[in-house]
């Protein structure tokens, strides 16, 4: 790629994160109805609004991950991209793909959360078209996100010639391969709260199951202290309004994880523990299923597919290890689950 | 008393009951079962401890989800116990379920005692068949293994193998039309009635073999269908399935009845709709409603509370199920209901799934990591 070519399509982000600036700033009016308007759309509490916006959108992403995301992004001859709801921010790395890809950018919104976009075309004029139904031809590129289910429509009803870059179902994990310290793993349990709560855990990097590398009583005791951090927590950001089908699935996990083995209340949410050879995905809205498990990275392999981020934490060589068996999957620090570099699509996955 | 003398005597009780003995009632059996339960089955010893430990009423017994079967054993005994075996198989999920029985009797004489019941329109002799796959050896499904069993009962000409493939009627190259002209020829030619059992997606398999051609049985053929689609097949909606399989058979919409059952109970469900058959003349049943046998009870219950919601409203069916002795008396499935006059209407599964995006569905998880 030319230094020239390079320099253009920088160009062409960068409107694009003055407008993500300047709505995550509450001190303007912009930025006010940009929280209204979110919190309207996405379900979540105002609170949990202004922690997304503080948190993971990217309004000063370093140069270096902009660099990068530039080089690993194919060109087209337009960039189409379909949205999904259930992370808001997520339509700010969307879109600037697909501006790296191409000048002529085409976006649908999810129908049910079509503010994010509206937001960011607001503050960025003309950097690109909000459209309510794509219509890709050979040549272009479409990056979509949402359900499997919805990467199996799309592609079937796509033209030939156009590319599609799916990005599915998953979900995330988190490793906790040694006990340290009590700090230590205080802090470590507080940036995992963090990390669940974000969008009420209805992202595919929200954590929903937590590995320990330990015996189940020490299994047993994390969970409680992870039921209380959660507790607190939503003190701070409650959780926004859920569908009775969301709550249905939660009442019918918390029996099922009762039956298995054992629930701790976790504000509006649960912890609950089990053993490795059980898995138990949690529903979304704050619940997490944690595992004990003396192999925890051989753990993983059965769902690697699935996996698109894991919170780490332990010794340099085990999280090699760990990076190499979950390829797909970004490898963090707790914490920082649902901030990605901004360097590509926020997994790793070949979808 | 040790377990299984207890676990004896309430399976005794439970036949008896269900033969019209009235010594105990619903309620007081269902409410013995559970604290037999919870003394023996830990998960659900921790389950009635959620809700504040020993219930006192039916509608107090905490339903085991369904799910559970998927993710571990669901049984009072050890698996040396375990007589029979049954699997989940083809959900949407993918994921299997197991439920263990240790006392095979009762199921038998629960399924027969509600199948002649629901099934049986007439005092001829009956010629069964089955559009399933042969049976396997030991069953692993308790379809199939109910099927064999009314092969055998309805049929009363003592035991018989019912293993053959003139009974079951798909095999690897699909349907066996002929078979079921053959069975069709010879209900006539003997002067019995036809009972033809199926799962609902071999009668679309059916539909599409014959591709719109019929296929005559008998007058007072009885079609038993069952299950939902499972994604083996193209779906149709129940009402047109039921019309296009009564054209294609030339028989009555109500020689036509639908069962309920799951691997996770022992006990069914029938729409009370074919003439002749005790449960019609009983309860002059509609197409969609379900009945309940005496032994059985569906509780529509709030899908976020799981508290039981006024009579006639929606809710998800918490079963409780007397002959569940040694697994789980009370199953809480998603499946939506309401109670009607005459029994339980079933709406199936709540319309449209939770918003998703790109945060896994359970559904699909057990799917990706089943065996």
């Amino acid at each position: 790629m030319s230094e020239l070519e390079f320099e253009a399509r920088r160009a062409r982000l960068e409107p694009l994160f003055e407008s993500a600036r300047s709505l995550a700033d509450a001190s303007t009016e912009r930025g006010r109805s940009a929280r209204q308007r979110l919190a309207s759309s996405s379900g979540l509490s105002a609170e949990g609004v202004e922690l997304a916006l503080q948190r993971c959108l990217e309004v000063a992403p370093d140069e270096r991950e902009i660099a990068a995301l530039i080089r690993s992004t194919p060109t087209a001859q337009v960039a189409h991209v379909l949205l999904s709801a259930n992370v808001f921010v997520a339509a700010h790395r969307a879109i600037a793909i697909a501006l790296a890809a191409s000048a002529e950018v085409q976006v649908r919104a999810s129908r049910r959360e079509p503010e994010m976009a509206e937001l960011l075309l607001a503050g960025a004029p003309n950097s690109f078209r909000l459209v309510s139904e794509l219509s890709p031809r050979a040549g272009d590129r479409l990056w979509a996100y949402g359900s499997d289910e919805t990467m199996a429509d799309v592609a079937t009803t796509l033209p030939p010639g156009v590319t599609l870059h799916a990005h599915g179902s998953g979900f995330g994990v988190a490793l906790l391969d040694e006990l340290k310290s009590e700090s230590a793993l205080h802090e470590l349990i507080a940036g995992l709260a963090e990390d669940i709560a974000l969008f009420d855990q209805r992202g595919c990097l929200s954590p929903r199951v937590l590995l320990l590398n330990a015996e189940r009583s020490s299994a047993t005791m994390v969970a409680r202290a992870l039921a209380d951090e959660l507790e607190r927590l939503e003190r701070r950001v409650p959780r926004g309004r859920l569908t009775v089908e969301e709550l249905s699935e939660i009442a019918q996990y918390r029996d099922t994880a009762q039956f298995l083995g054992e629930v701790f209340e976790a504000g509006s949410g649960f912890v609950t523990v089990g053993d490795a050879e059980s898995w138990l995905l949690p529903p979304t809205g704050r619940n997490i299923h944690v595992l004990a498990s003396s192999e925890p990275i051989a753990a993983l392999a059965a769902y690697r597919p699935l996996l698109t981020c894991c919170a780490f934490a332990g010794e340099p060589a085990r999280r090699q290890a760990l990076t190499r068996s979950v390829p797909g999957a970004r490898v963090c620090r707790f914490g920082e689950m649902q901030r990605p570099p901004f360097d590509g699509p926020v997994d790793r996955r070949d979808a | 008393m040790t377990r299984n003398a207890r676990s004896d005597r309430l399976h005794e009780a439970v036949r008896g009951f269900a033969a019209g003995d009235s010594t105990r009632s619903f309620g007081e059996l269902a409410l013995e079962i559970a604290a037999f339960q919870r003394e023996y089955s830990p998960g659900f010893a921790r389950l009635c401890a959620s809700r504040g430990g020993s219930p006192t009423r039916v509608d107090d017994i905490p339903g085991v989800p369904s799910d559970t079967f998927r993710l571990t054993r669901v049984a009072v005994h050890p698996e040396v116990e375990d007589r029979l075996r049954f699997y989940t198989s083809g959900t949407t999920s993918g994921a299997r379920g197991m439920h263990a029985m240790r006392v095979t009797e009762t199921y038998r004489a629960l399924a027969l005692r509600f199948g002649r019941a629901a099934l049986l329109s007439n005092e001829r002799a009956h010629h069964v068949v089955a559009l399933a796959p042969l049976l396997d050896e030991p069953p692993t499904s308790s379809l199939g293994h109910m099927m064999a069993m009314f092969m055998v009962d309805f049929e009363q000409r003592g035991p018989i193998d019912v293993r053959t493939n003139e009974r079951w009627l798909i095999d690897d190259r699909g349907i066996d039309l002929s078979g079921i002209q053959r069975a069709a020829e010879r209900a006539e030619q003997q002067r019995e009635t036809l009972l033809v059992l199926a799962t609902s997606f071999a009668l679309v398999g059916l539909l599409d073999a014959l591709d719109g051609r019929p296929l005559p049985l008998p007058a007072g053929t009885v079609v038993m269908q069952t299950g939902g689609f499972k994604g083996k097949t193209r779906e149709i909606e129940a009402a047109e399935l039921r019309t296009t399989v009564a054209r294609t058979f030339c028989i009555a919409e109500t020689q036509i009845v639908s069962e309920y059952g799951m691997t996770e109970l022992t006990s069914q469900l029938y729409e009370a709709t074919v003439p002749g058959s005790a449960l019609a003349r009983e309860y002059c049943g509609r197409v969609g409603v379900y009945t309940e046998p005496p032994w059985l009870r569906v509780i529509p219950v709030d899908p976020t509370t799981l508290e039981p919601v006024p009579i006639g409203e929606v809710g998800i069916a918490r079963i409780i199920d007397l002959g569940n002795i040694d697994s789980a008396v009370a199953i809480q499935t998603q499946d939506r209901v309401r109670r009607t006059d005459g029994g339980i209407a079933l709406l199936g599964r709540a319309a449209g799934a939770p918003p998703r995006g790109c945060s896994l569905a359970i559904e699909e998880f057990l799917a990706s990591t089943s065996p």
